[in-house]
C-alpha cells in the first residue's frame, strides 16, 4: 500500500496532469444500454489550458467529471483516464479519495449551488484542505491567502459571511479560490463562467488564467463557446455526440477549421472581433451518441455529407493543423 | 429584517391562542338546551346547587361578560375547581403533570432516533432497503397506538411478564420503567410519519449540487451526510420536533388510558366521561398551547440554522 503510494507520485512528477484514453462509457437506462462516450482521447500537460468544446449533450460533462471518477450510475467504463500518473478507471474508493484531496478538483457552472447555503464561507473554502487532515488554523491561513489572490476584500471577514450575501461572479471567485486551495495538478473547469454575465465573464475568465499560469496547473475547460476557448486556452478539443471530431491548437482550430462541425460552431458564435456579423447556426438540433446514426454523427446536419459518410465512423486523422475525424476535411467551400 | 419576524410569529402566536380559547370557551356554551342539565346529567341536584353551579359557569352572563371573565382568571392562570374532585383544576394537573411531561419526552426521544435514522438509512441505501422502509414506516403510520398499546400489553405484560401492565411507578427510574412500553406504544405509531418527511428531505439534500462538489472533493462520506445532508436538513427536524410533541401530547390520551398510567391524558379522558368542564378547558387549553409554543420556538430557531431567513426575515 505505501511502496505504490510512493511509486505514484514519483511517477507523477513526470506525468501529464490528464492523459484519458479510448475512454467508452456506456450506461443502463431502464434495462436498455445507451453509449454516452465513444473512445475519447484527450490530454492536459502541465500549464496547459485545453479546451473541451461542443453543444449540450456532446459529453463534455461525462468526460470531465471522469476524471475525478465520477461516473454515471450502472455505468461501463473501458479505456482509460490517467490523472497525474494515477489510473481513475477500476481506482479503489480510497484512491479515489486521495485524487480529488490532493491532485485534481472541479469548478461547477453555478457558484450558487455549488456552496452549502446555510453555511460558512470559511467552512467552503477549507472543506478540501480538512479532508486531507489539515489542522484548521493552516487550513484557514491558506484560504485566506486565496480570497485575496481571487480579489476578494477583506477576505478574514468574508471567511465568516454567508453565501447570499455575494454576488454570483464573486462567488465563482470563492468557488475557484476553493479549487485551488489543495494546490491540484489538474483543474477542470465545466461551464465555470456560462452562469455569469458578460462583464463579470471576462473578468473570471482573465482571473482564472492568471492563476493558473501563477501556479502552473493544467486546465481542462469545458464551454459550448468555441470563441471563449480559443481566446483562453492553448489546445481545443471539439466532441459532438460523444466522440472527439477535431482537435488542435487553438489558433489552427480558429483560423482553419477542418471539420464541418467545427465550422459551424464558429458560424453559430455572434462574432465580436470579426467584420462579418453574419449568424450561420447549424441546422438541425445536436444528438447524443445514443441516437446518433451509422457512419458519422454529424452528416444528417453536415453541408457537405456525401453518401460514404454512412459507412463507418471516421477516424482522428492529420488535416493541415489539426487532426480531424471528417472524409472530406476543410471541404465545406468546395461543396 | 429579524424582528419582523418575530414580531409576526409572536402575533400570529397570540392570534391562535386566542381563537382557541373562544372556541374551548364556546364548546361549553353549544351545548343545545341548558349545559348544566347535560353537564349533570343523572346526577340528582336541587334547585340551588343548579343556580350556584350556573353561577359559577358564568352561565347568567352574557357569552362575552362570561369569556372575558373566564379569560380574566385563565390569564392569571386559574383554571377554577374540578366539579368531580373538588380541588382546584392547578393541583390535579400539577399532581399529574411530571408523570406525561416524562412520557412525552421519552416517546419523542424514541420517535426522533428511530425516525430519523431510518430516514438516513433509507436515503441513503435505495433499493430493496429502501423499500423495506417504506412498508415499515407505512405500517407505523396506519397503526393506532392502541392497537400497539393492546398488542405491547399483551406480550410484553402479560406473556413475558418484562414490564409491568399498569401504574406509573414510584420515584423517578421506576416511572420510566412504567413508562417504557407507553412511550414504546406512542414511538410506534409516530416514527413512521418522522421518516417519511426526513426521507424525502434528505434526499433532496443528498442530491443537491453542493454534496456533489463536496464528493468531487473527496469529502468523506459520513463528513458528507453529517456536514451537508444533516446540517442542511436541521430546519424541518425542528418543525417536525414541534409537531411531534404536541401530537404526543395529544397521544397520551389514549395511551396512558390503555396502561393505566395516571397523567394528564387519563386525566382527560375522564374529564370528559365525567363532563368535568374546567378540567376538559384546562386541558385543551394547555394542549393548544403546547402545539403554539414548540412550532413558535422551531420558527423563531430557524434564523439561527439557516442564515438566509436571517436576511430576508421571512421563510423561504
Ligand atoms: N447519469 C447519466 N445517465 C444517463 N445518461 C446520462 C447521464 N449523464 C449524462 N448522460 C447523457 O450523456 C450525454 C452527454 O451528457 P453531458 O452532460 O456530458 O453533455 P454536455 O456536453 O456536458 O452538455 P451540456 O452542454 O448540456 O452540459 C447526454 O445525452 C446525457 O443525457
Ligand atoms: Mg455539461
Amino acid at each position: 500500500m505505501m511502496s505504490t503510494a510512493t511509486n505514484s507520485s514519483a511517477a507523477a512528477a513526470a506525468a501529464a496532469p490528464l492523459e484519458i484514453s479510448g475512454l467508452s462509457i456506456t450506461v443502463q437506462v431502464d434495462g436498455e444500454s445507451r453509449p454516452l462516450l465513444d473512445k475519447v482521447s484527450l490530454s492536459v500537460a502541465k500549464g496547459e489550458i485545453v479546451g473541451l468544446v461542443g453543444e449540450s449533450g456532446s459529453g463534455k460533462s461525462v468526460t470531465s467529471r471522469s476524471a475525478l471518477g465520477l461516473f454515471p450510475g450502472h455505468a461501463i467504463t473501458t479505456g482509460s483516464v490517467v490523472v497525474d500518473g494515477v489510473e481513475v478507471i477500476g481506482a479503489s474508493a480510497a484512491q479515489l479519495l486521495e485524487l480529488r484531496r490532493t491532485r485534481a478538483s472541479m469548478i461547477f457552472q453555478d457558484p450558487r449551488s455549488s456552496v452549502n447555503p446555510v453555511r460558512r464561507l470559511g467552512d467552503f473554502l477549507t472543506e478540501g484542505l480538512r479532508a486531507r487532515g489539515v489542522g484548521r488554523a493552516e487550513a484557514n491561513r491558506t484560504a485566506i491567502g486565496l480570497l485575496e489572490e481571487v480579489g476578494i476584500r477583506d477576505p478574514a471577514r468574508a471567511m465568516r459571511r454567508f453565501p447570499h450575501e455575494f454576488s454570483g461572479g464573486m462567488l465563482q471567485r470563492i468557488v475557484i479560490a476553493g479549487a485551488l486551495s489543495i494546490g491540484p495538478r489538474l483543474v477542470l473547469a465545466d461551464e465555470a463562467t456560462t452562469a455569469l454575465d458578460v462583464t463579470t465573464q471576462a473578468e473570471v475568465v482573465a482571473l482564472l488564467k492568471r492563476l493558473q499560469a501563477e501556479s502552473g496547473t493544467g486546465m481542462l475547460f469545458v464551454t459550448h463557446d468555441l470563441e471563449l476557448a480559443a481566446a483562453l486556452c492553448d489546445r481545443i478539443v471539439v466532441m459532438y455526440a460523444g466522440r472527439v471530431v477535431e482537435t488542435g491548437a487553438a489558433s489552427a482550430i480558429f483560423a482553419e477549421p477542418q471539420h464541418p462541425y467545427t465550422v459551424g460552431l464558429l458560424g453559430s458564435n455572434p462574432r465580436l472581433t470579426g467584420e462579418r456579423a453574419t449568424l450561420t447556426p447549424i441546422v438541425g438540433r445536436p444528438l447524443a451518441l445514443a441516437e446518433a446514426p451509422a457512419g458519422c454523427a454529424f452528416r444528417d446536419r453536415c453541408p457537405i455529407a456525401v453518401p460514404a459518410c454512412a459507412t463507418e465512423v471516421p477516424a482522428l486523422r492529420p488535416s493541415r493543423a489539426t487532426e480531424v475525424a471528417c472524409i472530406m476535411p476543410g471541404d465545406e467551400k468546395a461543396a | 429584517m429579524i424582528f419582523r419576524l418575530i414580531g409576526s410569529r409572536l402575533l400570529a402566536a397570540i392570534v391562535t391562542m386566542g381563537v382557541a380559547a373562544v372556541v374551548i370557551y364556546g364548546s361549553l356554551r353549544l351545548i343545545p338546551g341548558d349545559p348544566v342539565s347535560a353537564i349533570t346529567a343523572g346526577t340528582r341536584l336541587t334547585s340551588e346547587q343548579r343556580a350556584a353551579l350556573r353561577e359559577k359557569l358564568g352561565l347568567n352572563q352574557g357569552f362575552v361578560s362570561g369569556f372575558t371573565h373566564w379569560l380574566g382568571s385563565v390569564l392569571q392562570l386559574d383554571f377554577g375547581q374540578s366539579m368531580v374532585y373538588g380541588s382546584s383544576v392547578n393541583d390535579l394537573l400539577a399532581a399529574r403533570m411530571p408523570t406525561t411531561v416524562t412520557l412525552v419526552l421519552y416517546a419523542a426521544a424514541l420517535s426522533l432516533v428511530l425516525g430519523l435514522g431510518m430516514a438516513l438509512v433509507s436515503a441513503t441505501r435505495p433499493g430493496i432497503i429502501d423499500r423495506i422502509g417504506l412498508v415499515v414506516t407505512s405500517l407505523s403510520i396506519a397503526t393506532p397506538s392502541f392497537v400497539v398499546a393492546l398488542v405491547l400489553l399483551g406480550v410484553f405484560a402479560v406473556q413475558l411478564r418484562m414490564f409491568p401492565a399498569t401504574g406509573s411507578g414510584d420515584g423517578f427510574g421506576d416511572m420510566v420503567y412504567h413508562l417504557t412500553l407507553p412511550a414504546i406504544a406512542l414511538m410506534v405509531a409516530t416514527f413512521g410519519l418522522v421518516a417519511r418527511i426526513m426521507r424525502a428531505t434528505f434526499r433532496e439534500e443528498l442530491v443537491s449540487e453542493h454534496v456533489e462538489v463536496a464528493r468531487s472533493r473527496g469529502v468523506a462520506r459520513m463528513d458528507i451526510l453529517r456536514r451537508h445532508v444533516v446540517r442542511n436538513s436541521v430546519g424541518p427536524m425542528m418543525t417536525i420536533t414541534a409537531l411531534l410533541l404536541a401530537a404526543l401530547f395529544i397521544g397520551t390520551a389514549i395511551v396512558e388510558t390503555a396502561f393505566g398510567v395516571d397523567g394528564i391524558g387519563q386525566l382527560l379522558v375522564v374529564s370528559i366521561a365525567r363532563r368535568d368542564f374546567p378540567v376538559v378547558q384546562a386541558i385543551s387549553l394547555l394542549s393548544v398551547g403546547l402545539f403554539v409554543v414548540t412550532s413558535t420556538i422551531a420558527d423563531l430557531a430557524l434564523p439561527f440554522v439557516d442564515a438566509r431567513v436571517r436576511a430576508v426575515g421571512g421563510l423561504r
